[in-house]
C-alpha cells in the first residue's frame, strides 16, 4: 500500500537530508506506528505520502501509484484516497459538525443524496450521533478529534494518516482515540500514525517504525516505543 | 459537480473583502474609461484623417459646372482629367494619387451635414455641384511645391489645397489626447492588477483553512480556484458595465458638443462607441482573471 524505496529527501538550503536512504514497505490493512524524536523525519515520510512533496531520490508508491512521477493534476485523486488527521484537529470553526464532516465530500463532488447517507453513518461509526449540529468550540478535545477522524475517514479512504493524534489530549481520551483507529483499521483502511506517546504504543502492539536523524533505526512487528534489548 | 460550496464562498468573499473589491472595481472602471477614450480617439484621428487626408495628402480641386473660379469656365473634360493625371503621375514628388467623384464629395458632405439638407425636391447641393478632386499622397511631406505649383496652372484645374495647415493642429490634438488617454491607461491598469493580486492574497490567507482541508481530503485545483474565479469575474463585470456606461456619457456629452461646435469634422458615432465598448468588454475579465489565474496557481498549489 505505501513502499519507499531508498527514499531520500533534501530541503533546500538544508545540508542533511530530512530522510536518508529510506526503505519501508507497508501492507494493506497494516497499522503501523512512526516513532522518532522531533526532526527525525516523520513528518517528511507523511508529506510524501501525501505527494506533498516529492522524493530527492528514489521511489515512492502509494495505493499502486508512483508518486515521483504522479502529474500535478492527479494528485488530488491521490489525496481521495488518503485520509489525514493532525495533533491540531484542523477543524472549521464556522461549521457545525455534520457541515465539517460533509465539507469534505461536498469538495470532491459528491451528490447531495451520499452526503447526507454517509456523514450521520460516519458519525455513528466516530461516537458523535447526536451531535451533528454542535458548533467544534462546544466540543471537549477528544470529540474534536472524532470529528476530524470522521471527516478523514468519511471518504472510506484506503489510507489513513495521524500526525501525532493524540498530542493534545489527555490519557483516557487518546484511549477512546486509539480504540476508533484499531477499529477503522479493521475495516481493511491501512493507518500509518506518527506519535510521541510511549504508552498508547506500548499498549496496541502493533507494528513500529523508528526513525533517527532521516534513517529507519529499527522497524518491528508488534514492537513497543522505547528499544528492545 | 456540487457548486453550492462555490456559490456560498462567492457571495462570503465578496463581502469579507468588500473595501478591497472596491478599490478593484473602481481602478479598473477609470482605466477601462481611459482605455475606451483612447480607443475613440483613435478612431476619431482615423475617422478625420480619411476625411480631410492625412498629413501626407494635398488635395486638387478640378473645374465643375458653374465654378466660382475664373480660371474655370467650363466643368473639366475628360481629356483635361487625362492631362492632369499623367502629370500627376510623372512627378516624382508625388507617392501616389486617387480620383475621387462629385457623389464621393457629396456623400462627405452629407455625413457633416445631415442627409435632409441634400435630399427632397429643391436639394441645396447636388453631386454635379461638388467639384471632382484628385487626392495627392507626397513622399515628402515636406515637399510639395513642385508638385502643387505644376498642377496649378493646368486647364481644368481649380485650385490645390494644401489642408495640413489647418487639419493638422486638429489630427495632432487628438493623436495627443489620445496618447495622454492610452498612456494614464497603462499606469491604471498596472495598478488594478496589482490590486487584483493583493485582493487574492488577502483572500487566500482569510480561507486558508478551508483551502488546506481542501487540498487534503483532495479537491481538484480548479474547484479551490473558482470561488477566486467567479470574484475576479464579477468585479470584471461590474467595472465592465459602468466603464460602458461611462463611455457612453462620454460620447454623447463631450463629443456631442464638440460635434455642435465644430461641425466642419466627421466625429465619431455609435458605431465607433460599440467597438471601442467591445474592446473593454475584453479587456476587463481578462485584467482580473489573468493574475487570478496566475497567482490562485502560486497560492494554492496542491
Amino acid at each position: 500500500m505505501i513502499r519507499f524505496e531508498k527514499v531520500t529527501k533534501t530541503y533546500p538550503g538544508h545540508p542533511h537530508p530530512a530522510l536518508d536512504n529510506v526503505s519501508v514497505d507497508v501492507e494493506k490493512g497494516e497499522f503501523v506506528f512512526l516513532v522518532g524524536s522531533s526532526g527525525s523525519g516523520k513528518s517528511t515520510f507523511l508529506r510524501l505520502v501525501l505527494r506533498e512533496y516529492r522524493p530527492t531520490t528514489g521511489r515512492v508508491y502509494v495505493a499502486g501509484k508512483e508518486i515521483n512521477r504522479l502529474a500535478g493534476w492527479k494528485v488530488p485523486r491521490l489525496r481521495r484516497d488518503i485520509g489525514t488527521v493532525f495533533q491540531d484537529f484542523r477543524l472549521l470553526p464556522n461549521k457545525t459538525v455534520t457541515e465539517n464532516v460533509a465539507f469534505a465530500l461536498q469538495v470532491i463532488g459528491k451528490s447531495r443524496k451520499e452526503i447526507k447517507d454517509v456523514v450521520p453513518e460516519t458519525l455513528e461509526l466516530v461516537g458523535l450521533s447526536g451531535k451533528g449540529d454542535r458548533m467544534p468550540d462546544e466540543l471537549s478535545g477528544g470529540e474534536q478529534q472524532r470529528v476530524a477522524v470522521a471527516r478523514a475517514f468519511v471518504n472510506r479512504p484506503m489510507i489513513l494518516i495521524a500526525d501525532e493524534p493524540t498530542g493534545n489530549l489527555d490519557p483516557t481520551t487518546s484511549v477512546g482515540i486509539m480504540k476508533l483507529l484499531d477499529r477503522i483499521n479493521r475495516t481493511g483502511t491501512t493507518v500509518v500514525m506518527a506519535t510521541h506517546d510511549a504508552g498508547i504504543v506500548d499498549q496496541m502492539r502493533k507494528r513500529v517504525i523508528e526513525l533517527d536523524n532521516g534513517h529507519v533505526v529499527r522497524d518491528q512487528a508488534q514492537g513497543v516505543y522505547g528499544h528492545q534489548n | 459537480m456540487q457548486l453550492r460550496y462555490v456559490y456560498s464562498e462567492l457571495g462570503q468573499g465578496l463581502r469579507r473583502n468588500l473595501t478591497m473589491h472596491l478599490a478593484v472595481i473602481l481602478t479598473l472602471v477609470v482605466s477601462l474609461t481611459l482605455v475606451g477614450i483612447g480607443l475613440l480617439f483613435q478612431q476619431q484621428a482615423t475617422r478625420a484623417a480619411e476625411h480631410f487626408g492625412n498629413q501626407l495628402q494635398i488635395t486638387v480641386y478640378l473645374c465643375r459646372l458653374n465654378d466660382s473660379n475664373p480660371v474655370c469656365p467650363n466643368p473639366v473634360t475628360e481629356a483635361q482629367k487625362a492631362e492632369i493625371e499623367a502629370v500627376v503621375e510623372d512627378n516624382p514628388e508625388v507617392a501616389s494619387y486617387r480620383f475621387e467623384s462629385g457623389e464621393v464629395a457629396l456623400e462627405k458632405a452629407k455625413e457633416l451635414y445631415g442627409e435632409e439638407l441634400f435630399s427632397g425636391d429643391n436639394p441645396a447641393l447636388t453631386a454635379e455641384d461638388m467639384p471632382q478632386t484628385i487626392w495627392i499622397t507626397l513622399e515628402d511631406p515636406e515637399q510639395y511645391e513642385g508638385i502643387s505649383s505644376a498642377v496649378q496652372g493646368l486647364d481644368g484645374v481649380s485650385r490645390v489645397r494644401d489642408l495640413r495647415e489647418q487639419v493638422g493642429p486638429i489630427l495632432t490634438t487628438i493623436t495627443k489626447m489620445r496618447t495622454y488617454a492610452l498612456g494614464t491607461a497603462a499606469l491604471l491598469v498596472l495598478a488594478a492588477l496589482l490590486l487584483v493580486a493583493n485582493t487574492i492574497r488577502l483572500a487566500a490567507f482569510a480561507r486558508r483553512k478551508e483551502i488546506g482541508i481542501m487540498r487534503l481530503v483532495g479537491a481538484s485545483t480548479l474547484y479551490i480556484a473558482l470561488p477566486f474565479l467567479l470574484e475576479a469575474l464579477v468585479t470584471a463585470l461590474i467595472s465592465v458595465a459602468l466603464a460602458i456606461g461611462a463611455l457612453a456619457a462620454f460620447l454623447r456629452f463631450a463629443i456631442g458638443d464638440l460635434q455642435q461646435n465644430l461641425r466642419f469634422v466627421p466625429w465619431i458615432g455609435w458605431d465607433e462607441f460599440w467597438l471601442a465598448a467591445g474592446a473593454v468588454a475584453i479587456l476587463g475579465p481578462v485584467l482580473t482573471l489573468l493574475p487570478t489565474l496566475v497567482l490562485t496557481r502560486k497560492y494554492l498549489k496542491v
